[in-house]
């Protein structure tokens, strides 16, 4: 499966670059992109995010009713990001202190999740927002990859850049929003933003949609493989005599 | 190696599925039971959403059943005509579960139903089967034996027909009521529901041990797929990949465990059977009574996002 991606806004974050590029590969595993672009020379620190199309997303807290633990308190989020990469070329506290990167809204805790509909619950949303973090992130879909761009010096005053990431196999279609920070003396100097638009989803999501869109179809597909497997397995055991 | 299951999103270890569905599968083909009462307790500690463990386990208790149903239809152990019979109860049941289930996910209920249902039956059939198997093994004081006491009344019912398959000659409504209560179970539970029709179809129904197996297997294909259709098409949570992985262990697991069931006398592998269903009710049960250690969490799985 070969997705097919576009980089629609040059990366002109830097000056006189003309080494612009993503690279994609897809596979099973996900779908891997390479970002890699130039910068002046110097001592300099890069910092992007990668932030993904939105998605719903709903919390549920539990709790006691009559000794029991039950799931009621829901709380419906809308658009948030179905995706978060913060890469950097250094750990992040060598690059500049907490207050820019609050200021600039970079990284997990920083992005911003919309506002959510809580139902049932006392808890303030706060909370709800720290776990729905916490929990995009042990699913790999909030992460942060510190020191994951390299830099090199290229000819003359130009300085090259270069990281990788693989997007999640169930990633959605849609416009992943690539944005570059660059760093000096632990001040954001230069700014550019581009384009990643996902057209073809991994496999995971195409069964998805096909479940969704198709779901009568699906349905007896499932039956079917499942009967077919089956009816296998039970000719393979009395072809051989396995019983 | 990594697999990401597309409907239940998460990314599980491929082997543990296919180690977990052969164990289960043993024990399937020692007890003549779909082992979905086991299953889906254990998918949805394996960190499946539990709407998710329900739907796939019906859709692998379809292959699974069908394998071994195949298996004793070459034994001509299987009556299909009383089979048909459950199968028209189960069939109803299946609409009616779902119907309940349905409703119960839009107010956010579902996962206390299934827990709740898990414990009731399998508290209940444990701990008879249990005690019927200390009883006919003669732990139990012998208490005056009340002549075919549930025969009496099974007995004095109307619409009798002949089943020549299992020697029978009896009222049409046991088997309807009995498909119906497990059609409306497989759907809310997501098993076949053979460690409540064995019993019913043996203590209720009077049916033959040799027989009572395939037979609960024929009409569990039927019912399971009805289930997975419907799961499929109301709410999505059909994981056809997580399906197949089990069904694949499961099978090869189903003939090994046929083989070890000869090597076991019938009181003490129904006590075991027993012992087992009873503890994987308790364990379900502590569930709702102990704290979670995160109490907010993320709802996977399923359609619509």
């Amino acid at each position: 499966m070969i997705s097919i991606i576009t980089a629609q806004a040059p990366l002109d974050l830097v000056i006189d670059t003309n080494e612009r590029d993503v690279e994609i590969q897809s596979g099973i595993s996900g779908t891997k992109i390479v970002l890699f672009g130039a910068t002046p020379s110097g001592k300099r620190d890069i910092i992007i995010e990668v932030v993904g199309p939105p998605k719903n997303q709903t919390m549920q807290e539990k709790r006691r009713y009559f000794g029991f633990w039950l799931g009621r308190g829901k709380s419906y989020y809308k658009n948030v990001p179905s995706y978060y990469n913060l890469l950097s070329s250094k750990p992040l506290k060598e690059i500049t202190n907490q207050e820019s990167l609050n200021k600039l809204g970079l990284g997990i805790e920083h992005l911003p999740l919309g506002k959510a509909n809580i139902k049932y619950s006392s808890i303030k949303q706060l909370k709800f927002d720290e776990r729905l973090r916490s929990e995009m992130f042990e699913d790999g879909q909030f992460l942060e990859n510190e020191e994951n761009i390299v830099l090199r010096s290229g000819p003359g005053k130009v300085g090259l850049f270069k990281t990788e990431f693989s997007l999640p196999p169930n990633s959605l279609q849609g416009k992943y929003f690539v944005r570059y920070f660059l760093f000096q003396n632990g001040e954001a100097i230069s700014y550019a933003e581009s384009i990643i638009d996902l057209k073809q989803a991994g496999l995971a999501r195409l069964i998805w949609i096909f479940a969704n869109k198709f779901a009568l179809l699906y349905g007896i597909i499932a039956i079917i493989l499942s009967g077919l497997l089956g009816w296998v397995v039970s000719l393979i055991f009395s072809r051989y005599k396995l019983t | 190696m990594e697999l990401y299951l597309p409907i239940a999103e998460i990314t599980i270890n491929p082997s543990i599925f296919l180690i977990l569905g052969m164990s289960v599968g043993i024990l399937s083909g020692m007890f003549g039971v779909g082992g979905g009462f086991l299953m889906t307790p254990l998918l949805v500690l394996l960190g499946i959403p539990p709407a998710v463990a329900v739907a796939s386990e019906a859709n692998h208790i379809v292959g699974s059943s069908l394998s071994g149903t195949i298996g004793h239809l070459k034994r001509k152990a299987v009556d299909i005509k009383l089979g048909n019979l459950l199968l028209t109860g189960g069939i109803i049941g299946s609409f009616v579960g779902i119907g309940v289930f349905n409703s119960l996910i839009k107010i956010g209920l579902v996962d206390l139903l299934i827990t709740l249902t898990y414990f009731l039956f399998l508290t209940s059939v444990g701990s008879f089967m249990l005690y019927e198997s200390l009883d006919s093994l003669g732990y139990l004081k012998k208490k005056k034996r009340r002549k075919n006491y549930h025969h009496s009344w099974i007995m004095g019912l109307p619409f009798r027909m002949r089943f020549k398959k299992s020697g029978l000659y009896i009222s049409i409504i046991p088997p309807l009521l009995v498909g119906f209560i497990v059609g409306i179970l497989a759907s809310i539970m997501g098993v076949g529901g053979g460690f409540i029709m064995i019993p019913a179809m043996i203590y209720i129904i009077r049916m033959p041990t040799s027989v009572v197996i395939g037979t609960s297997l024929y009409q569990i294909i039927f019912v399971t797929a009805i289930v997975t259709l419907l799961h499929a098409f109301h709410n999505q949570t059909v994981d056809i990949i997580l399906a197949l992985i089990l069904l694949l262990g499961g099978a090869v697991g189903a003939q090994i465990g046929v083989k070890l069931s000869s090597k076991l006398e019938g009181p003490y592998l129904r006590m075991a059977l027993g012992v087992l269903v009873l503890s994987v009710g308790i364990v379900m049960a502590s569930d709702l009574l102990i704290k979670p250690e995160e109490t907010i969490t993320l709802i996977r799985g399923g359609g619509s996002h």
